[in-house]
């Protein structure tokens, strides 16, 4: 309702004046109010995230007063001989994040594309729903899962057939334990699948009806449509998921640990033990010697943090660079 | 559940009006009422006599007796590998004496250690004593290490075929766990093994991801037996992270182990004796210092903590001790209690039910993979025990035996 449309309806009372001076006065002071808590939640929020900035900054201080910049990149991480150093971590925590998007992404997006433009409506309901649960599950029962029903899978069967086959086998060599950095992936694809279907199937929902309609008029098979008028509108929003998607699995820690075999050495292959920067966390956390082992768990999350700006802005400028060619494309139907 | 009294004075309601370090003596002077309802009418507070207490007979007298006492939840956190012996004993307790509720979190020695230094638990619990370091750490003044349970370590192992204990020596173990024998038909293994068929099969070493009790005792054996073991790791030093985690795969806490031993074939990995009794493994016979190959039970476990006899939070060490019939990877469980209990309420709680633990408590071990504690180490955990203070510095019990 308008201000005009309260006045004029105001007017018309008899007590009409009284109320719209009492309006005016309670709007006033619900506008400050709203202004103040604004200001109070933007604040607060500004508070937290420098807080825990300078908190990661001064407590990991020691630990690269320690290894010096190199912690970043050094190779060997084993506390138990005092060696501190993030870099197979960063590679493991890379690695099963990429593997995880690849098996991720075209599932996910092939399931949002059925959902929003092919499923009928009686299956695309209950499949919603469905799939909301799946990310409603709390990342520790997913590794317990994994832990429990796949680890042994992967042992006895995926790992020995993976390596059995003739072209690819090199990518899964080495013994098949089961915890394995292909494992971790795999469960970190099915913990980001839901967030990735909802997100873009919601994006496909906000594309106009208008412009399916019109490619279908220019002869456009379904296809073309998905492929020609809806994925190019919808693009922004897929891209968001998909970041939300990288975000989740780069920090995912506890499911991580319980699945990836902790084993901080340079990988040989998808099928070998890895660590990531959260598992090694996790497993290291509760360590009591104080001073530099402490803070190089901190350290731990210092760095992940900067990858995770970096791979999302990484992310941001790829889209941006890409989106000018992407649309000029677009425009044209074949 | 009960409430939690946060002011935790005990007895009548009328001690809320009262100030602290009266209510304290009172509680003091209850206790020893109670004691004298049991012959001693003796209310001072002398250190008792260190030898000669039968391990039998509960040392706080009736003492232990705690249907007067207002109710109290006891929070703990601590070493994974005592939890099937603290879950069994903490509910029996709680059956007796339903006014102490006690809840525990197994979630590490090194959780224990941290949590009891910071304050947030009533008590701790590590597989080893905490160091000075770790002692000056502490926020709330004297750490009290009770010793409350006597275990070992087991080499379990799951290997289609073989369903009897094989014989393992420590050189043989450090090949296994720093990457050097990677076979189960190794020469090194059948050497030690003749008549035993072993197969064709990848060996998957598991070891533990967090830090553990387990892993610095099987550290300190490899350290003690092993050669190779010390060159490989560069230090022999034993550590509570496991100090090759670039060979096998680490899990988190027993149970992460053992649920890997159990569902891989090929694997061998180190558990808590009672997470190993728990699923059935077959354990392997470990060298021990006099020769002969032992595989853990109740017998050779107890054996071994037979030779502790001047066990205290510095002399430690049981592993690797003399005798044929010795386990050689055994270790006693440290309780970990502040000696200054601000609130006497559960400071005497506290005290009555490790008390019970360390005596009527013990009857459970051997049932659960644990081996009742010598006679000597219930004298030293109760003499401990009693060193407990009210915040005013005044003992909570005397020697009510």
């Amino acid at each position: 309702m308008s201000p005009d449309a309260v006045s004029g309806l105001a007017g018309a009372w008899p007590a009409g004046r009284v109320r719209r001076a009492l309006l005016r006065k309670r709007s006033r002071f619900g506008d400050g109010a709203y202004s103040a808590l604004r200001w109070a939640g933007a604040g607060l929020f500004g508070a937290v995230v420098l807080g825990l900035l300078v908190g990661i900054g001064s407590d990991s201080s020691a630990a690269f007063a320690h290894s010096g910049v190199g912690f970043i990149w050094s190779g060997t991480w084993n506390p138990a001989a005092g060696q501190y150093g993030a870099g197979i971590l960063v590679l493991d925590t890379l690695l099963t994040t990429a593997v995880a998007m690849v098996l991720m992404v075209p599932i996910g997006l092939g399931t949002a594309v059925f959902l929003s433009e092919l499923a009928p409506r009686w299956l695309a309901g209950p499949l919603s729903t469905l799939i909301g649960l799946l990310a409603a599950i709390p990342s520790i029962v997913v590794g317990l899962w994994g832990l429990l029903v796949l680890t042994p899978i992967f042992a006895n069967q995926v790992e020995p057939f993976l390596a059995s086959v003739p072209a690819l086998g090199w990518l899964f060599r080495g013994e098949a334990y089961g915890p394995s950095i292909l494992l971790a992936s795999v469960v970190l694809a099915v913990m980001t699948l839901p967030t990735m279907v909802s997100l873009s199937r919601s994006a496909f929902g906000g594309v106009p009806l208008a412009d399916r309609e019109a490619a279908l008029a220019l002869g456009a098979t379904r296809w073309q449509v998905v492929r020609r008028a809806v994925f190019p509108a919808a693009r922004a929003g897929v891209s968001a998921a998909v970041t939300l998607a990288v975000g989740r699995a780069l920090g995912e820690s506890i499911a991580v640990a319980m699945v990836i075999g902790n084993r901080p050495a340079i990988p040989e292959s998808l099928t070998t033990p890895g660590a990531t920067l959260g598992s090694a966390i996790v497993n290291q956390f509760a360590e009591a010697s104080p001073g530099i082992g402490t803070s190089s768990v901190i350290a731990l999350g210092a760095v992940l943090l900067i990858l995770t700006v970096l791979v999302n802005a990484g992310g941001q400028a790829l889209l941006r660079s890409g989106s000018g060619s992407q649309a000029h494309t677009a425009g044209a139907l074949r | 559940m009960r409430a939690f009294r946060i002011d935790g004075r005990p007895g009548a309601p009328g001690f809320f009006a009262l100030p602290r370090g009266v209510a304290g003596s009172l509680a003091l002077l209850a206790i020893t009422a109670v004691a004298a309802g049991c012959g001693s009418t003796s209310a001072t507070t002398t250190k008792p006599a260190t030898t000669g207490t039968p391990a039998s007979a509960n040392l706080l007298g009736a003492a232990y007796d705690t249907s007067t006492q207002s109710p109290v939840t006891l929070n703990g956190a601590g070493a994974n590998s005592i939890e099937p012996f603290f879950e069994t004993v903490f509910y029996q307790y709680n059956q007796k004496n339903p006014n102490t509720t006690v809840n525990y979190s197994p979630a590490g020695s090194s959780v224990g250690v941290t949590d009891i230094q910071q304050g947030t638990v009533a008590f701790g619990d590590s597989e080893i004593p905490m160091t000075a370091s770790q002692l000056a750490a502490a926020t709330g003044g004297t750490v009290l290490q009770i010793p409350v349970d006597l275990g070992g370590v087991a080499i379990s192992y799951n290997v289609p075929g073989v369903t009897k204990s094989i014989d393992l020596d420590g050189p043989t173990l450090a090949g296994i766990f720093d990457g050097s024998i990677t076979n189960w038909d190794d020469p090194a293994i059948a050497a030690l093994n003749p008549g035993v068929t072993l197969p064709n099969l990848a060996i998957k070493a598991v070891h533990r991801a967090d830090s553990s009790g387990p892993g610095y005792d099987l550290d300190q054996y490899l350290i003690d037996t092993a050669p190779a073991w010390v060159t490989a790791i560069g230090t022999s030093t034993p550590s509570r992270t496991w100090p090759e985690a670039s060979v096998g795969i680490g899990e988190q806490l027993n149970t992460g182990v053992a649920t890997y031993i159990s569902q891989t074939s090929g694997s061998i990995g180190f558990v808590e004796y009672g997470y190993a009794l728990q699923n059935g493994f077959v354990n392997a016979a470990v060298k021990n210092s006099a020769g002969s190959f032992v595989a853990p039970t109740e017998a050779s476990i107890a054996a071994a903590g037979a030779k502790a006899t001047s066990l205290s939070p510095t002399d430690f060490n049981v592993v690797n001790e003399a005798g044929s019939g010795t386990y050689p990877i055994a270790n006693f469980s440290w309780t970990l209690v502040y000696q200054k209990q601000t609130d006497t309420n559960t400071g005497i709680a506290l005290g009555k039910l490790f008390d019970w633990v360390i005596t009527s408590g013990q009857e459970d071990a051997a049932s659960l993979g644990y081996a009742p504690l010598p006679s000597n180490v219930v004298t030293l955990a109760h003499n401990t025990i009693l060193e407990l203070e009210s915040s005013t510095g005044t003992p909570l019990f005397s020697n009510g035996a």
